[in-house]
């Protein structure tokens, strides 16, 4: 397959997504600029402005009219996919590491960053989908005071929120519990190191995770069980579950600050695919020279596209072979 | 950033205004002409086939193709931008039972390993080539599955002689798991008394092949040449610019009765759609 290069970013990927449908990539980087792309053939739609400094997350809404991006200029803005505009921005104290949309588009999650003196937090804001004006105040606010939190997603309909921690546990908060003492559902220590990615299944009742410590792992998303491990030799930063296929992809590599000098054969910059239930690592595909941030297969599940440390989306189209291969068992 | 890479950009001094001549089947020609750098005179012919290819997609996904352009790319024409994306260089994903690379590896020889469950990967030995896959999978199915038929049925007649012979050479190579042993050891140490791997050589039976298709190569006559007995050397005649092959080839084995055996069998046989003839080599007699 010949991937489709993206080169809307100047500076390392941080998160990449496809809306519902797939017809759409959104691509978020540590410069200040929101790409969307029409993912059949790499046209760039159009650029979201109005970020000041590195944005490290993007999500959009179910019917791809609304866009949240969260950028390290401590503020959440909402974006018209279609126009580009801005519709409201939240200022918050500190980085904002996550945002999600919950499945029903009633609500958004935004992660906060432990820095200068702040704690890190869990905004829940509720959407006004019948006014221009959006309200500053937030319907809930979670206060971990545990690890850090470095990754959150919602559970299926709105129930949970599950966040992933810097020292590798992961929580179930019930957010619409008032009392900061009964809010934590459960917490299970699952990784050895920072949790760098997580994210849901399509049904969101199990979502993988994966970490610096070398594994990703799928856990229930009410119990929090491990389901299934899946071990690298390489410090992952991302992954994630093939929607209609029993494949995992899992991206990582090892990062430039940590050696002196790394080629792109030793560095381990492949997105691997791993059989979700055996186990078993069945395929790479080469292609970035540096760590793999974020990847995302396509909601169709024709496609999934890395974005990498270097700079790059690149855009995968599979070819017959994947869709002619059956694991034998 | 404009629409246009500069290496599209026409340096060339245009000539005459494309003619475009369109025929029934949809096929366009345009022709030009033009003076190129060494003010030559040049005439160019493009032919181009339009194909309309039809895709069904969401009504809202079709609604998402007419919006138009915002941001950094307001205004630009519809079709991807050169300076945003490219086709990159063709990659691969190879998707595989057993894993890729060398830590799939790792892990199968690694017997502390629990998902290694040596019942079931240790079993699964391919028929033809005695690799890790299912026999319906060997790469080398057509070649080999053709071959087994007769070189079962050459073994057959001296089965008693063929079967000794191999197990003694495991029980000297040792312990029971390598399959390797040691070319002093094969055949129950009869070729001890050679001195020098020259003389060794030119001691043991040779088969030359001819009448090999061009495209042969030294892993085709190996295959060919193994169900017959242990193959010591293949030489295959390649030519040494092309790399083709010159169509014969040297084969020896360390018995005679093999030799013999692959001499009767393959001589006549259909190989790549040509008919091989087979004999001894001179040196042996």
């Amino acid at each position: 397959m010949k991937p489709i290069l993206l080169q809307g970013h100047t500076r390392p990927l941080t998160q990449i997504k496809y809306n519902r449908e797939g017809d759409l990539l959104f691509t978020v980087a540590k410069d200040t600029t929101v790409n969307v792309w029409y993912s059949h053939n790499g046209e760039r739609l159009g650029t979201y402005n109005g970020h000041m400094g590195a944005i490290w997350t993007v999500d959009v809404s179910n019917d791809s009219t609304l866009l949240l991006t969260g950028a390290a200029d401590n503020s959440v803005i909402l974006w018209n996919v279609k126009t580009g505009k801005k519709l409201h921005k939240w200022d918050v104290d500190t980085a904002v590491k996550r945002v999600e949309f919950s499945p029903d588009n009633q609500y958004m999650l935004f992660v906060t960053e432990k820095r200068m003196g702040f704690q890190d937090m869990i905004y829940i804001f509720k959407i006004d989908h019948n006014s221009e004006k959006q309200s500053d105040a937030p319907v809930k606010v979670i206060i971990p005071g545990t690890s850090k939190v470095t990754v959150a997603a919602w559970s299926f309909f709105n129930k949970y929120i599950v966040a992933g921690h810097e020292d590798g546990s992961v929580t179930l908060y019930d957010w619409k519990e008032t009392d900061p003492e009964k809010q934590v559902v459960r917490t299970k220590q699952v990784h050895s190191a920072t949790i760098t990615d997580l994210q849901t299944s399509r049904d969101k009742t199990y979502l993988i995770t994966s970490s610096k410590d070398k594994t990703a792992q799928l856990l229930d998303l009410e119990t929090l069980d491990i389901l299934k491990l899946y071990q690298t030799d390489t410090s992952l930063n991302t992954a994630t579950i093939v929607p209609d296929r029993d494949f995992v992809v899992l991206g990582g590599g090892q990062a430039a600050s940590e050696v002196t000098t790394t080629s792109s054969h030793q560095g381990k910059f492949e997105s691997r695919f791993y059989h979700e239930i055996f186990e078993h690592e069945v395929g790479r595909v080469r292609g970035h020279f540096g760590p793999i941030n974020t990847v995302n297969v396509s909601p169709k599940g024709d496609s999934f596209s890395t974005g990498g440390e270097d700079g790059y989306v690149r855009v995968h189209f599979f070819d017959d072979d994947y869709f002619n291969f059956n694991f034998e068992y | 950033m404009n629409g246009t890479s500069w290496a599209d950009e026409a340096t060339d001094q245009v000539l005459n205004f494309p003619q475009v001549i369109s025929d029934e089947n949809g096929i366009k020609t345009v022709v030009e002409y033009r003076i190129n750098e060494d003010g030559k005179k040049v005439k160019i012919t493009k032919r181009i086939r339009t194909q309309v290819v039809k895709e069904r997609v969401l009504r809202s996904v079709a609604e998402r193709k007419k919006w138009a352009k915002f941001g950094q790319e307001a205004g630009n024409p519809p079709g991807p931008n050169i300076s945003t994306t490219n086709v990159g260089e063709q990659v691969f994903l190879k998707l595989s039972q057993w894993g890729t690379g060398s830590k799939a590896e790792e892990e199968e020889d690694d017997p502390l390993n629990p998902k290694n469950d040596p019942s079931k990967s240790k079993t699964i030995t391919c028929r033809l080539c005695k690799g890790r896959h299912f026999t319906s999978k060997c790469p080398y199915k057509s070649t080999l599955e053709s071959l087994e038929d007769i070189s079962l049925s050459a073994k057959s007649p001296d089965d008693a002689a063929a079967s000794p012979k191999v197990s003694s050479a495991s029980s000297v190579g040792g312990s029971k798991n390598s399959n390797y042993v040691p070319p002093h050891l094969r055949n129950g140490n009869k070729s001890q008394t050679t001195d020098s791997p020259r003389d060794k050589r030119d001691d043991l039976p040779t088969i030359r092949i001819t009448n090999l298709s061009e495209d042969t190569k030294e892993t085709d006559v190996q295959a060919l040449c193994k169900p017959f007995g242990s193959v010591s050397r293949v030489f295959l005649a390649k030519d040494w610019q092309t790399g083709q092959c010159k169509g014969y080839s040297f084969v020896s084995y360390y018995e005679k009765s093999s030799a013999q055996k692959a001499l009767d069998k393959l001589n006549g046989y259909g190989f790549d759609n040509l008919i091989l003839k087979v004999e001894w080599s001179n040196s042996s007699n």
